[in-house]
């Protein structure tokens, strides 16, 4: 616990949060956002697809979208430990947090699995398994879940 | 502006929505899932338009705009609400009106490639390249929809109204 107070309290906090400029916080607050769009834009396209309410796009056809997924989770997991950094000690302790962080780890997961069982297959069928439509639900459900938690973690600021 | 902000602020449905603390946050959170909805669904075809997704036939991206479009639907009625709330945050805003501008820009650059481009988008072999006209329009909508999320998000910190 020390340690996450020493770092929201560090020079860094500091000058991260305190600063005028428009180049700290609010420009990797933005990246969040870019990265989110990016991440779950992919995410949602891929998981409506499976579960066959987005047209016929073959489903081999969905691998070079994960290159997106995880373009977006890099900039979204940099930028987010940034964010993290600056508020460690009062989010160590914010079960919304933990909410948010799960349902990506999950959702993510999930999305792999889809990824190994219905798109990577040589002999792709024309309809995901009931499965994997299982899993993207729970997927597009989950992307909701982090996005509503990490807006209300906003608001629970201390 | 000003006058017109002030007026629309003093209004009971402006106050009575103001008044519901949950509202705000709520409309939040949707206008983030339906930027994602958005960016998604208008994305790919943008990146197919320029020339990316080889391979991919542009009538199976194009299936996915009703969601994108539902993205912009949803985003207009979680901004029209935020507009009535507290009016005076973007009516008087540079940014804001900046946002609203590339979001004419994304939309008459969607209803031209709508009515001259789509035709011709859709008679493409599945493994051809894009005429420089479509990668134009399809860089063109990726830049002014991230330049909408931009202005969005930075709105608190490049200037709201008064």
């Amino acid at each position: 616990m020390a340690f996450f107070h020493s770092l929201q309290n560090s020079a860094f906090t500091d000058w991260f949060l305190g600063s005028d400029s428009i180049w700290t916080y609010p420009t990797v607050l933005t990246l969040h956002t870019v990265g989110m769009a990016i991440l779950v834009g992919a995410s949602f396209v891929i998981n409506l697809r499976i579960l066959q309410v987005a047209g016929a796009i073959p489903l081999q056809r969905l691998q070079p979208l994960y290159r997106f997924v995880w373009i977006g989770f890099a900039v979204n997991l940099s930028s987010g430990l940034v964010l993290f950094v600056t508020e460690a000690a009062d989010r160590v302790v914010d079960p919304v947090f933990y909410v948010k962080i799960c349902s990506i780890v999950v959702a993510l997961s999930f999305g792999m699995v889809v990824k190994r069982n219905a798109i990577d297959r040589s002999d792709s069928q024309p309809a995901a398994s009931a499965r994997s439509r299982f899993l993207a639900a729970a997927s597009l459900a989950l992307w909701a879940v982090a996005i509503v938690s990490g807006r209300l973690m906003a608001y629970l600021k201390n | 502006m000003a006058e017109f902000a002030a007026w629309v602020e003093s209004t009971a449905i402006s106050k009575a929505l103001f008044g519901m603390v949950w509202l705000w946050p709520l409309c939040e959170s949707l206008h983030f899932i339906g930027l994602c909805m958005l960016i998604g669904g208008a994305g790919l075809l943008d990146l197919r338009l320029m020339g990316m997704f080889r391979g991919l036939p542009i009538r199976h991206v194009k299936a996915l705009m009703p969601w994108g479009i539902a993205g912009f639907i949803i985003n207009a009625i979680t901004g029209a609400l935020f507009l009535t709330m507290q009016p005076h945050l973007y009516l008087t805003s540079g940014v804001w009106w900046s946002k609203v501008a590339f979001i004419v820009i994304a939309g008459a650059n969607a209803l031209f490639f709508e009515t001259r481009l789509a035709l011709p988008a859709l008679a493409l072999d599945p493994n051809a390249d894009t005429p420089p006209g479509m990668k134009l329009v399809g860089a063109l909508s990726l830049f002014s929809w991230f330049a909408v999320l931009y202005c969005g998000r930075m709105l608190p910190y490049l200037g709201t109204g008064n």
